[in-house]
Order: C-alpha cells, then structure tokens, then sequence
C-alpha cells in the first residue's frame, strides 16, 4: 500500500517538475534566429511598397509578421541612436522601405553604398509613411 | 529709418526661425514599461513617425504595434495576439498640440502637449509636460506620461493580472529633423 502511494506522489512530482521545465522553456524562448530562419516569401522592394501603396489594410494582413526576402536598391544608410537603418527607395515613390537591422548586423550596414542593389531579410511591421522591416539582416 | 524699425520689429519678435514649415522623424522613440510584483515588462519602439508643423505647434504621431520589441518572445507574442490585438488594430496615434510653440524659444523649453491617443479603438486625451529643445536644425521633444490599461480596453487575463501593471509608463524621445517634400 505505502509503495504504491509512494510510487503515485513521486509520478506526479516528476510530472510537476517536467510541466514548470517546459512551460519555463516556452516563456523564455528567444525571439526567431533571423540569420538561420527561413523567408516566407522573396520579394522585390517595388512590388512589396505598390501592394502597401494600393490596398494598405490588405497588404499588411498579408505581409505583416512574414519574414521577407527583400531585394532592391539602397537609398539610404543611416544610424539612430545605435541602430542602422537602410532605406530602399527608387526613383518613381516618396514612398520607401525603412529596414532597421539587427545590432549585430550594424557592421554590414557600412559596407553598402548608395544606389546599390542588395537583398535584406527580416520581419514586416506594416506601413506608416513607408514600408517598415524590422529586425533585418544584410543577406547579399 | 522705417527700414530700421522694421528690422528691429522682427528680430525682437520672431522668436525661432525654422528652415521649413513641417519637421519630421520616421525613427522616433517611445517606450512603455509595467512595473509589478511579479516582473517588470519593457518594450522599444524605434520606427515611430512624429511630425511638427512650427507654423501651429500641431504634433502628429504615429507607430505600428508590431514595431514593440519585447526581449521576451513570448510576451511579445502575447501582447500582440492577446493584449492590444495589433491584427485588428495594427496602429497607435497621437494628434495634438505642443501648447504655445510659436512663442518658445530657440532652447531647452518646457511646455505642456496636450492631445488624443488612439490605442486598440479607443481614443482617450492626454495632456502631459514635456521638454521641447528647440534649434534651427533639429527639434527634440521628450518626457513621458501614464496610462490606464483599462482606459483602452485591454483586457489581461486573469492568469497574469499580476504580472502585468493596471497603470503602464509611457516614455517618449523624438527628434525632428526639417521636412520638405
């Protein structure tokens, strides 16, 4: 009898044990690895701001929170308050794609120049003024 | 001798001379923070879009939700899906006023900014100090102010309500470069 309820206290101290482990796990998981992730979609830089310029609320339900592979032309290369930011532009649109990369990417960002074509990966946020990608890494 | 007077006039009266009429930052700063017994919670946004117009002191803010990073993914997830259900209300919008602009000065100022915030489909006004920096260049608003979660209809679980505050600090840094289309 005493083993038997020794036997049950134990299982389900180890079950209490296992479940805090893996709900610990689960609410410290780290934000998706942008370098090792894969796109969801690849895109060009003009095509992605017309389906923003023409349906807004459409496009941002389609590509918000998409890991996109973006390729267009750099605008663009700035720096606020620790964080690069490339702008992909052409010559037809006011309108823009605002990439804020990832802190470890920085580095990169310096090797661009203007006018040059580039693809970047990284997250949609949605539209303001322009397209904005954040969390972005220079892919080529 | 008119001519003096005239001249005399407008540099004793203007008080700012701005290089456009509208000044802008698409990498504005804002921030919130909840402090609670259980944990304290903290996200950054730095893609938020802030005009002012210095002919009327008009400031027009905007950022998308999604945009809060959050060091935890999780939470993260949860305030996006659960809390402020940035899919359905993908924006937050203040349109207000920096209150007596035009007679600031070319300096460090302080001055109240009095407005309406727009969060989760609810619109609420908000008047708080905050410090307006003033050059020719550049005009740098910052400070922060509160909120009541409830005041926008966010509604918290009641599995985390003690983890999340009922009164969240917002703060805000943005600095505004002129503007010209």
């Amino acid at each position: 009898m005493k083993n038997n309820k020794f036997r049950i206290i134990s299982g389900i101290f180890i079950f209490v044990i296992i479940s805090l482990f893996l709900l610990l796990k689960s609410y410290n998981k780290p934000h998706k690895d942008i370098r090792t992730s894969k796109a969801d979609l690849t895109l060009n830089a003009e095509y992605l701001l017309n389906q923003f310029l023409e349906d807004e609320d459409a496009a941002s339900k389609k590509y918000a929170d998409n890991i996109i592979l973006l390729k267009g032309e750099v605008f663009e290369i700035s720096t606020h308050d620790g964080n690069s930011v490339i702008t992909l532009k052409n010559q037809y649109s006011d309108a823009s794609i605002i990439c804020q990369l990832i802190p470890e990417d920085n580095i990169n960002a310096l090797k661009l120049k203007k006018g040059q074509n580039v693809t970047i990966k990284g997250i949609c946020s949605g539209f303001l003024l322009d397209v904005i990608m954040v969390r972005c890494i220079i892919v080529k | 001798m008119n001519k003096f007077y005239f001249i005399l006039f407008t540099v004793l009266f203007v008080n700012q001379t701005f290089s456009q009429d509208k000044y802008l930052t698409k990498n504005g700063f804002v921030s919130f923070f909840s402090h609670s017994l259980v944990e304290d919670i903290r996200a950054d946004n730095n893609q938020v879009l802030s005009i002012i117009d210095t002919k009327t002191g008009q400031i027009a803010i905007q950022l998308l939700m999604k945009s809060f990073f959050f060091k935890k993914a999780l939470m993260q997830e949860h305030f996006n899906e659960n809390y402020v259900e940035s899919y359905k209300y993908p924006k937050a919008k203040f349109k207000g006023e920096i209150i007596n602009f035009t007679s600031l000065n070319e300096d460090i100022n302080e001055t109240e900014i009095k407005g309406i915030l727009s969060l989760h489909g609810e619109e609420k006004e908000i008047s708080t100090i905050a410090i307006v920096d003033i050059q020719n260049k550049e005009i740098k608003v910052t400070g922060e102010f509160t909120v009541e979660v409830a005041d926008f209809n966010i509604k918290i679980p009641s599995v985390v309500i003690n983890n999340i505050a009922k009164t969240i600090k917002i703060s805000f840094e943005l600095h505004h470069k002129p503007y010209s289309k």
